[in-house]
């Protein structure tokens, strides 16, 4: 999951970053306005996490030109103003939650994968796929009721195949969203991080459409 | 009284009507009276005539005629009768009933009435009645009655009524009455004889009562008519006063934008409307600012929390190297020196509003002020190379010490925080017949037009943004203008942008004072080491310099400051105070 976070305040948007990183999320950031509106624009996220109160352009600018081009991606609010009519306001504009500052962590980190989840038409936090299990809260793969060893990233493919269940998800797509803009990618890390998993899954967990990209049935 | 209306409109309604039906009474009754007299005056005149007819006719024939001559009608009782007589009660009270006496007879008919005696010259009386008595209307004849001395009737006119006897007392002269419908005046005339002239008086009696329902018809038609246009008036009148009360209805259930509307200035309610809009538009400006203030408060006191509390949980979240304990620590001393520094310029400003501190002032030298400020951001200043300009010329005024210092920490701070690397700061202290100035110039990036007329507004910046990297809440010179205000100062702002810009502070000038106590001019007890200026000083430079500048370094250059100042603890001196 790639998530961008728009924040002007240096140090809680490092550690907003570190969370999610620690969340196994692939995080942009941006300082301003203006960083923040080009990368929401240029990528596909599957969560934004948006200030109001940014220099250059201000978070509702943001929010309006995203939802005018028809960008459907959840942004979460992340705000000190909390007067209601500013609530209301924001999830009017198109926000799809709204957080104010000071925030817990761990409230954030679950709101952003509620939205993530319900982005993608899932209520519930658990995916079953034959005999195996995600947790998307504990971020865990069981099988056979046994847990899977993942590394982070591994289990941040799982889960977006998981989360797109039944669809053909191109490489470009799964680049787009396991890998942050500071990731150092490498075009056969994919390769590796599949065949990992189909070591520890089993070989029938992800398929291969060659020239389309994988799928999790 | 709950039957009284409430309402203003009702209430001037009442009581205009009332007034009108007074006024209209009043005039129509005096209109009344006025033409009733007249028409009974006309009449009296025209019994009076025939009476005088009738006494010069009788007067030569009438045995027992006092010896004056014929030539004098006085001989009665004279001049008309009063105008109010028909009024009086001069009627006889004995005639109730207005029956004749017994030899009389009912109506006597002809010239020679029975037992009219033979002296009566009857032929001049007959051409009389014919010239003057004799009418083809009997509602409104004339008649005459003769009366002997014995009250027995010696001879009437053809028309003439039952005619009640006149009183037979000797001290009867004459006598007006109204009876029935009729009017006569009774005269005694010599001897004991009396004549009695009268008029029917249908006609006219029957013309005045035309006359009150005429009067009566046209005041009520008139009262209405005022009523109603006083009603059309009233309501017009009135009228704003409801726009008012409406418009302030508005604003009490939360309208804050809705205005009185204003058609004129120049009447009483106009002149209101107008006072009354712009109260509503001051009180709603106060507002928004509070508003804003409040909602840039919490802003700037959240941020520094929620960096707090994402870095320890995060942090906390599992095990991490030292370097990075190191890092989330750093950010947590940041966002808590900002929110001290907050804090401190939030009390500042609070304490301030509160108007306190006004009473521990005393006579500054101002030079000595701006100078222990430039000491403490000197090394700031070196920073980022920028080269001063002093000209500290003696300035003495009436002031705060720790608050004039606060005014040159942020004017200094902010010179050196929005200057070029290498410019210069020129400071210049001085005084005028009046004033004392304070002027502190950069050549710096200056400010824009649009920005300039807000700039001393609290948590105003330029750039809309958090401009974080210093920590800078916009309010140094929000209270810098605090300050001076509350100094009944004035801070002017030249701006040039790219070019720099110019404050200048000027204060009312200390005067009144002998030189002698010049000696330890700033020397009130307000300081305290440590708990002084740098609460002011809008930035947080630790952050960026942490040779030199650091917030402890600048309390710990506060207390020298206040040390510098000649006898400022404990030597007892206050100035004279």
């Amino acid at each position: 999951m790639r998530v961008l976070v728009v924040e002007d305040e240096p140090d809680l948007l490092a550690s907003i970053a570190r969370a999610l990183r620690d969340e196994g999320y692939a995080v942009d950031i941006a300082a301003d306005g203006e960083d923040g509106l080009f990368k929401a624009e240029s990528w596909e996220y599957d969560a934004i996490v948006l200030d109001l109160m940014l220099p250059a352009v201000d978070g509702w600018e943001i929010l309006r030109r995203l939802r005018r081009a028809n960008k459907t991606v959840p942004v979460l609010i992340l705000t000190a103003r909390d007067a209601v009519a500013d609530r209301v306001r924001g999830l009017d504009s198109g926000a799809d939650d709204y957080v104010t500052k000071p925030f817990d962590l761990a409230e954030l980190l679950a709101r952003i994968r509620a939205l993530v989840r319900r982005h993608v038409g899932h209520a519930r936090s658990t995916i079953e796929i034959r005999d195996m299990v995600l947790d998307l809260r504990a971020r865990t793969v069981t099988r056979g009721g046994r847990v899977i060893p993942l590394t982070p990233r591994e289990y941040a493919l799982v889960e977006y195949l998981a989360l797109h269940r039944g669809k053909v998800v191109s490489r470009t797509e799964l680049y787009d969203h396991l890998f942050g803009e500071d990731d150092d990618t490498l075009s056969n890390l994919l390769d590796v991080h599949v065949s990992n998993i189909r070591k520890k899954l089993g070989h029938d967990a992800i398929q291969t459409r060659r020239g389309h990209g994988y799928l999790m049935e | 009284m709950n039957w009284v209306p409430r309402s203003l409109r009702w209430r001037l309604q009442l009581w205009y009507a009332a007034w009108l039906a007074v006024v209209l009474a009043a005039f129509s009754s005096t209109a009344y009276s006025l033409v009733r007299h007249n028409r009974w005056r006309h009449v009296d005149e025209e019994i009076e005539r025939r009476f005088a007819a009738l006494t010069a006719v009788l007067r030569p024939t009438v045995p027992g005629r006092p010896p004056f001559g014929p030539g004098r009608p006085d001989l009665l009782p004279p001049g008309p009768p009063k105008p109010s007589s028909p009024r009086e009660p001069r009627e006889p009270p004995s005639n109730p009933d207005r029956r004749l006496p017994p030899e009389v007879g009912a109506h006597p008919r002809g010239p020679h009435a029975e037992g009219s005696p033979n002296w009566l010259p009857t032929a001049a009386l007959d051409a009389l009645e014919l010239n003057l008595f004799k009418t083809r209307r009997t509602e409104s004849a004339f008649y005459y009655v003769l009366f002997g001395p014995g009250g027995n009737v010696l001879r009437s006119s053809p028309e003439a009524p039952a005619v009640s006897p006149p009183p037979t007392s000797d001290h009867f002269r004459d006598q007006v009455r109204q009876l029935d419908r009729r009017r006569e005046h009774v005269r005694r005339l010599w001897a004991g004889f009396t004549l009695t002239v009268g008029k029917f008086a249908d006609a006219d009696l029957r013309e005045l009562e035309r006359l009150r329902w005429v009067l009566a018809a046209a005041a009520s038609g008139v009262w209405l008519l005022g009523i109603l246009g006083g009603a059309w008036l009233t309501g017009r009148m009135i009228r704003p006063v409801e726009r008012i009360a409406s418009t302030a209805q508005r604003i009490a259930s939360g309208d804050l934008s809705a205005r009185v509307p204003v058609t004129e200035t120049e009447s009483e309610l106009g002149r209101l409307a107008a006072t009354l809009n712009a109260t509503f538009d001051r009180l709603c400006e106060t507002l928004a600012r509070q508003v804003r203030f409040t909602a840039d408060a919490s802003h700037e006191l959240r941020t520094p929390v929620a960096v707090v509390l994402s870095q320890t949980e995060s942090i906390l979240a599992r095990e991490r190297s030292a370097a990075e304990y190191r890092e989330a620590l750093e950010a947590c001393r940041r966002a808590a020196r900002r929110l001290r520094h907050l804090v401190e310029s939030l009390l500042v400003l609070a304490r301030l509003d509160a108007g306190a501190n006004s009473e521990e002032r005393c006579r500054v030298r101002l030079e000595r002020v701006v100078a222990d400020a430039i000491e403490l951001l000197r090394p700031l200043a070196q920073q980022h190379e920028l080269q001063w300009e002093l000209d500290l010329q003696p300035a003495e005024c009436w002031a705060n010490a720790e608050q004039l210092f606060h005014v040159a920490v942020n004017l200094l701070d902010n010179a050196i925080h929005y200057n070029r690397s290498g410019g210069t700061i020129a400071v210049r202290t001085g005084e005028t017949d009046s004033q004392v100035v304070l002027e502190v110039a950069d050549t710096g990036l200056g400010i824009a037009p649009d920005d300039l007329p807000h700039i001393f507004e609290r948590f105003y910046r330029a750039d809309k943004s958090r401009a974080r990297m210093d920590g800078r809440a916009g309010l140094g010179l929000a209270i810098v203008d605090t300050i001076v205000r509350a100094h009944g100062g004035t801070i002017e702002v030249h701006s040039v942008p790219n070019e720099g810009s110019r404050f200048t502070v000027r204060l009312g000038r200390a005067i009144g004072w002998t030189s002698r106590a010049d000696e330890n001019p700033v020397n009130c007890e307000v300081v305290e080491p440590g708990c002084k200026p740098a609460a002011a000083v809008d930035n947080e430079s630790s952050t960026s310099q942490p040779k030199g500048c650091d917030h402890e370094n600048l309390d710990r250059r506060d207390s020298g400051v206040t040390r510098q100042q000649p006898g400022a603890m404990g030597s007892g001196e206050k100035a004279g105070l």
